[in-house]
């Protein structure tokens, strides 16, 4: 007996051995990782960030879009399947925003995305021995002018409820702050943002920004930026200072700017604003009002565009596409000089540089196929008109709904059922509570 | 590990050689009857501590060479096993007795050893072939299991053609992790992976802007096996019984053991069945009126246009019922099956040829299968025994599109919100309108896109068995079982751009083709030492491996040029790859020990490591021990009361491993205007991350009475997952919006009862009957996170919530005052009765029923009818305030969703099925003919308010029960014929 079982030990041993030693971590197969970037990133890999950053600024861009247009009663979006733009986002029977809901959750986190992406970008250029100190000032100050761009966002969307600006580490996360400091440390994040541009040198690439894609093309975006965060927090002479570094002029066309570009290539995005015109089912619409309150002749009826047949929802209906995104690869604008010539407006009429706020009025009257501004030369005259140059000038480009906050008047808004609400913030995400 | 191979095959050879010079004495002949002395066919007659075995042919007769002395081993399915001391030269009378309690069934309880269920300390449940198809045959495996498994819950993923099911075996065992239970099929770990076909693309049912997610509603690989090759199914349903699968067994093991040849002559089986396919349920549509047309808009202008539409329609009488166009199809079903099985002393082959093809009750889809399988068995000596099973498969599935949507494509979403009205027929052209109603034209995607799944797979197991060494009280064998399961899917999907919503895209084609390659061993030895015949141990250790390598590549051309479908055929082109890959490896030991064949004592451990851990070298440990104390067998009951009283007991543990790549954060290709981006991904990689970690602990009595045709199996069960992995939500501000977290621990406890039972036995009626009842209450006990909806629509809707102390599958959303608990997907508890009446031995009746009372859905259906303003019973008045039940309902979302989270008890005849045998036939070609009729999922009672209340749209993951307008489930009529040879 004792012969006979030791050739099975020895054989069970012996398997044990020569099989078992197999031991195997195959690393990640389909990506690469953030902890191998994070070592010692080449210029490529930094360049592949900032495209990616670039890339990652238009994901659920269309909801940000919606969420202002549709709070904001520029449209409606009607959607066969998503009940909630027409409930929910319009307040109806009690309905109320609700924080676990897609409408917040989903652009917050894709924002928050790119502001991950670009706190990546900032480590891996700091990290990185392949690159000089100004290449990394013009990787630095690109990410810290995204991230304050990314962080305006939500801030719009939340207002009182406030964000969190710091966020880079994932297991110790800042406190949220308050709508003004949130404003204060996005002014403060441009600013050394332009402190990095002033010595930088600029060796990556650029998909929207043509014309703004050297170092002092970028300062001339990050102080555009930084005007409309000063308007926001109502210091006007900043903001006039930050334009005369920006790319505003007053006879350098509406459209010159910085841009969300889309194209059919291989990983990358259509534009999600653009549906057809007349389409049945899945729609987005301009409100009524928007056609009912245009002055004759202003050329901007074009970006509601007259449908086939009226489409209605749920109690609501309307017989205007919005149409202001005409393609599948038509740019989203990130900001652009008409916006610049209306903060000029802004700001000089909040200065009481009246005769300046109205000069600047009828670059965008006449832009527009309107004459001169002919109303009284008040302050609050002058506030009524340059809010509703702001209205039709960037319609659907995610502003009416903030702007009518920045002057309390969102209660002047139209309600379009009984029981509907306007609503003035978006709750945190659950995830934020 | 070529070289290792050579190493152990030469070790074996060394082994092996002096003991195959055994020499073989006499013929052994005889008859096996049963009681009431018919012959028993089939019955298999081996000897002991021998590969050799014969089984015995039509009349009942056997004759098999073995040495002097043998002791013979009868076993026949649904008899009991008899042992029997050759002791002189006269042909053997065995009479067997019939076993209603399956006392005598052997349960694999090892990796390589089993045991009788009489001495089994666990309940593990087990299907006979007749069970799970010879009643009324489901058209994939899978479905066939449904109602079949004590503590089990099962639900189809919804009625389309192919397949797709979720199996919970004693409650969630898992939340993000995987929940469903391993496939062994003849000792090869079979693939499950449900392999997205792309339908993201258009449905935008994940708003994301991914690819895949996991609303596609792919079918289950599973569903490829074909039943009539299986012999039977046990399910070991948790730790307790499968710690000894280790890594792989948390969501229990599903041991499938296939046909195989038996000595004699050549038995040819030829079966073929029709049937009819028809939707189980339609849920009807609003009768519109001019009034209730003109409603649907505000605008005065679109009003009054409604208005004349309408009245437009009815006079032409083009008034039409879109939901009967859609699902009143009639599938056409034929099943072709050809079974051969023989062989001699020493080889046995067993050869099937399968063929289905199967219509939908939408017009476009079906299913067909083609399936070949080769099982051989050959004896080198009296020692070595080869067993090699082989399974070809070729499984196409056209599946439609159903199911969730952010865009209005597909065919429920559509249907949803477009009036009888409406004109959606193609003109003489064939050119169909846009739905004016809708984003797609339903009639139109139907008639024109492709959802296709198409497998070919090839399984193919082999076994061997070796006896190395064999003394008077001990016996040593060498099991080596292992396997391939490789298998390339392709899954081709095609909206032309013709389609009402290819405006954009000009048409869209997915094309993913998918290579899978799983491969896994055991090597064990086995010692059987036996000092007494009152006492003996069963030794067994070895050493297992199981690797995966899957690779799954996606193209999504858009801007196709039309009538093509090739990817390149098109102006734009994204790629997307995903490969997984893991290697796990473990070692296991078991000690069995049998004492007067009333105490049995099992203690097992397992070491477990895997590539797809934190830690890949670190061996997890997974013990396992049971008991079971037979009462009657240890002389403690006399008298004739009870035939078999049993106590068991047992303990187990088992892990799930971590998703593959859970370890790392990754950066996820995202291109502008042909720069190469890389952008974070969303979640968040866990350097440490370990796996879950299950404890099970299972209690119960068995006993049989009234000579054995009455017994009863009750058992009670805890079971624990400790260190749960949670794909939980981090604050979006982190830039991450999930990661894997071993977040907590729940508990699921529940209660199994078993009836069998013959009521009727007569030389005329035979009555076998099976009753079984079971429930499963899940607790969180502990949880590190704050609760936060999961994985359905939010709080608005109704959404899953794992919370501490709460059910793990609890549903909470807005319930007028706040958020509050709605309801639990856990049924309050699910009872089936299986029984097979037989008169004169011809003429068999068998049914399956099945009832499960409580468990809420969420059920989105109906609302999506609501928006449309669509829904039946729009119009009717019901509630408080007095407004039409749609406008009611409608109001409701925002404020509580009661509504939406409904109640899904059913009572439903799965199976019903009548069969008639000719056995006495002129010629002696044909030994006899089967005719039968069977209906399957014909009759279901229940409240649920939809197409089924057996759903899960989310597929096979934690949120089951999830109902957003699914291809809509079919019932099934079958005419039966079938000729043994």
């Amino acid at each position: 007996m004792q012969k006979n079982i030791n050739i099975p030990t020895v054989l069970l041993l012996s398997m044990i051995l020569f099989f078992t030693s197999c031991k195997k971590d195959y690393g990640n197969l389909n990506n690469a990782t953030v902890e191998s970037f994070l070592k010692d990133a080449s210029q490529s890999e930094l360049n592949n960030l900032v495209s990616g950053t670039e890339s990652g600024m238009r994901n659920v861009l269309n909801l940000y879009l919606d969420d202002i247009g549709i709070l904001g009663r520029e449209g409606y979006h009607f959607s066969s399947s998503e009940p909630r733009y027409v409930t929910d986002l319009l307040g109806a029977s009690d309905a109320t925003l609700s924080g676990s809901n897609f409408y917040i959750a989903n652009p917050w986190a894709a924002r928050y995305r790119v502001i991950k992406n670009c706190n990546i970008l900032i480590q891996a250029a700091t990290n990185s021995t392949h690159i000089t100190a100004a290449q990394k000032n013009g990787y630095v100050g690109f990410a810290r002018t995204i991230k304050a761009y990314q962080l305006l966002m939500n801030l719009n969307l939340t207002d009182s409820n406030g964000i969190r600006i710091d966020v880079t580490d994932p297991n110790h996360l800042g406190p949220i702050v308050n709508y003004d400091d949130g404003l204060t440390a996005i002014a403060s994040l441009l600013d050394s943002a332009k402190t990095d541009f002033s010595s930088a040198s600029i060796s990556f690439t650029l998909a929207g920004f043509n014309g703004f894609d050297d170092a002092a093309g970028l300062i001339k975006f990050n102080r555009a930026l930084a005007a409309r965060v000063s308007i926001y927090q109502q210091k006007w002479q900043t903001a006039l200072d930050d334009l005369t570094e920006s790319f505003f002029g007053l006879n350098t066309g509406f459209n010159v700017g910085v841009y969300n570009v889309f194209g059919t290539g291989s990983g990358d995005q259509l534009n999600p604003m653009f549906i057809p015109q007349n389409q049945t089912g899945e729609v987005r619409l301009a409100h009524p009002s928007y056609a009912a309150d245009i002055e004759a002749g202003d050329d901007r009826i074009s970006k509601a565009t007259l449908r086939n047949a009226t489409a209605s929802l749920s109690g609501l209906s309307s017989n205007r596409d919005v149409w202001v995104y005409t393609s599948a690869t038509a740019p989203i604008p990130i900001i652009r000089n008409e916006e610049l010539i209306l903060i000029y407006a802004e700001a000089n009429i909040q200065l009481n540089n009246l005769n300046e706020g109205v000069k600047a009025i009828n670059v965008i009257r006449n832009g527009h196929g309107l004459t001169d501004y002919n109303g009284s030369v008040t302050q609050p005259a002058l506030i009524t008109e340059m809010l509703k140059q702001r209205r039709y000038s960037l319609f659907f480009e995610g502003h009416r709904w903030i702007d009518l906050r920045r002057y309390h008047l969102l209660n002047t808004l139209p309600l379009d059922r009984p029981g509907d609400n306007v609503w003035s913030e978006f709750p945190l995400p659950v995830t934020e509570q | 590990m070529k070289l290792r191979l050579l190493f152990i095959l030469g070790w074996l050879s060394i082994a092996i050689i002096p003991l195959s010079l055994f020499a073989q004495n006499k013929i052994i002949t005889g008859q096996v009857t049963a009681n009431n002395d018919q012959p028993v066919a089939g019955a298999t007659i081996s000897i002991k501590n021998s590969t050799h075995s014969v089984a015995s042919d039509a009349q009942g007769r056997f004759s098999i060479s073995g040495p002097q002395n043998a002791v013979l081993i009868i076993t026949a399915t649904g008899y009991k096993t008899q042992t029997i001391k050759v002791e002189n030269d006269e042909a053997l009378q065995v009479k067997l007795t019939e076993d209603v309690a399956r006392l005598d069934e052997v349960i694999v309880t090892g990796l390589a050893t089993s045991i009788k269920r009489e001495n089994l300390a666990n309940a593990v449940a087990s299907i006979s072939a007749n069970e799970l198809e010879g009643t009324a045959p489901a058209q994939t495996f899978d479905a066939a299991l449904e109602g079949k498994i004590p503590g089990a819950y099962i639900n189809a993923n919804s009625g389309a053609p192919g397949g797709g099911i979720s199996i919970k075996l004693r409650g969630v065992t898992s939340v993000y992790g995987n929940t469903q239970p391993l496939y062994v099929v003849d000792g090869v770990f079979v693939d499950n992976t449900a392999t997205s076909g792309g339908l993201n693309v258009v449905t935008s049912a994940l708003a994301n802007g991914a690819t895949t997610s996991n609303q596609d509603n792919p079918s289950s690989r599973i569903a490829d096996l074909n039943a009539e090759d299986i012999e039977n199914i046990e399910i070991l349903k948790g730790a307790s019984a499968a710690a000894i699968y280790g890594s792989k067994a948390a969501g229990g093991v599903v041991i499938i053991t296939t046909k195989r040849g038996k000595p004699g002559k050549t038995k040819i089986t030829f079966s073929q069945d029709i049937g009819f396919i028809t939707a189980s349920k339609l849920l009807g549509v609003r009768t519109f009126t001019a009034d209730r047309a003109a409603s649907l808009s505000r605008d005065s202008a679109t009003s009054a246009a409604l208005r004349q539409q309408f009245i437009d329609a009815q006079s032409k009488g083009q008034i039409y019922d879109y939901e009967k166009e859609l699902y009143g199809n009639t599938g056409f079903a034929r099943n072709t099956f050809l079974g051969i099985s023989g062989g001699n002393d020493n080889t046995t082959v067993y050869f099937s040829v399968a063929l289905k093809d199967e219509g939908g009750i939408v017009k476009r889809t079906g299913y067909n299968n083609t399936s070949f399988r080769l099982n051989v068995d050959h004896r080198v000596n009296d020692n070595i025994k080869i067993g090699i099973s082989t399974n070809y498969i070729n499984s196409s599935a056209d599946r439609g599109l159903f199911g969730n949507d952010n865009a209005g494509v597909t065919t429920g979403i559509a249907l949803s919100s477009t009036p009888s009205f409406a004109q959606l027929h193609p003109d003489a052209n064939g050119n169909y309108p846009n739905d004016p109603f809708a984003a797609s034209n339903p009639l139109q995607t139907v008639a024109l896109m492709r959802n296709n799944e198409s497998v070919n797979r090839f399984i193919t197991g082999a076994n061997l068995e070796a006896i190395l060494q064999k003394s008077g009280t001990s016996t040593t064998k060498f099991i080596g079982r292992g396997g391939i399961d490789f298998y390339n899917l392709q899954t081709s999907v095609l909206f032309p751009g013709t389609l009402q919503f290819q405006a954009v895209n000009k048409g869209t084609s997915i094309q993913g083709f998918t290579k899978n390659l799983s491969t896994n061993y055991i090597l064990s030895l086995v010692n059987t030492f036996t000092p007494s015949d009152k006492i003996s141990f069963t030794t067994s250790g070895g050493i297992t491996q199981e690797t995966g390598d899957y690779n799954n590549l996606l193209n999504v051309a858009t801007q196709i040029i039309a009538g093509q479908s090739n990817v390149d055929q098109a102006g734009a082109l994204n790629a997307t790859q995903l490969r997984t890959k893991y290697l796990n490896g473990g070692i296991f030991l078991q000690e069995e020990a049998n004492i007067i064949d009333a105490i049995t004592l099992t203690a097992g451990v397992r070491f477990d490591r895997s590539s797809n851990n934190g830690d890949v070298a670190k061996y997890y440990t997974y013990p396992k021990a049971g008991i079971s104390w037979n009462l009657t067998n240890m002389g403690i009951f006399k008298g004739d009361f009870f035939e078999n009283i049993k106590l068991r007991a047992a303990y187990g543990q088992a892990n799930n491993i971590p998703a593959y790549g859970s370890k790392f954060t990754s950066l996820v290709v995202s291109n502008i205007t042909g720069f190469p981006g890389l952008i974070v991904n969303t979640q968040e990689g866990k350097a440490n991350i370990k796996p879950e970690r299950q404890t099970e602990f299972e209690t119960g009595i068995d006993f049989s009475v009234l000579k054995g045709r009455l017994s009863f199996e009750l058992t009670y069960y805890n079971k624990t997952i400790d260190d749960f992995l949670m794909l939980t939500n981090l604050a979006a501000s982190s830039g991450y919006s999930t990661e894997w977290l071993n977040a907590g621990n729940l508990r699921n406890r529940g209660v199994e009862l078993g009836m069998n039972a013959r009521p009727v036995q007569s030389r005329t009626i035979t009555w076998n009957t099976s009753v079984n009842f079971w429930l499963n209450r899940s607790l969180v006990t502990k949880f590190i996170i704050p609760p936060v909806p999961q994985g359905s629509f939010g709080y608005v809707l109704g959404s899953f919530q794992i919370q501490q102390g709460k059910s793990a599958t609890q549903i909470v959303g807005l319930n007028g005052q706040g958020v509050g608990v709605l309801g639990d997907a856990e049924p309050k508890f699910q009872m089936s009765t299986y029984n097979e009446i037989t008169f004169f031995n011809k003429l068999s009746l068998r049914f399956l029923l099945h009832w499960k009372y409580g468990g809420q859905n969420i059920n989105l259906t109906t609302l999506e009818n609501d928006f449309g303003q669509t829904s039946k019973n729009f119009d009717q008045v019901t509630n408080k305030l007095g407004v039409p039940d749609g406008i009611y309902r409608i109001m409701q979302v925002g404020s509580d969703a009661h509504e939406f989270v409904q109640t899904s008890s059913y009572l439903k005849l799965r199976e019903i099925g009548l069969y008639y045998s000719f056995t006495k036939l002129p010629g002696s070609l044909v030994k006899s003919i089967q005719v039968g009729v069977s209906l399957n999922n014909y009759l279901t009672i229940t409240k649920y308010n939809s197409y089924d209340p057996e759903v899960s749209n989310f597929g096979t993951g934690f949120s089951s029960g999830v109902d957003v307008d699914p291809y809509p489930a079919s019932k099934r009529a079958n005419f039966h014929v079938s000729f043994d040879f």
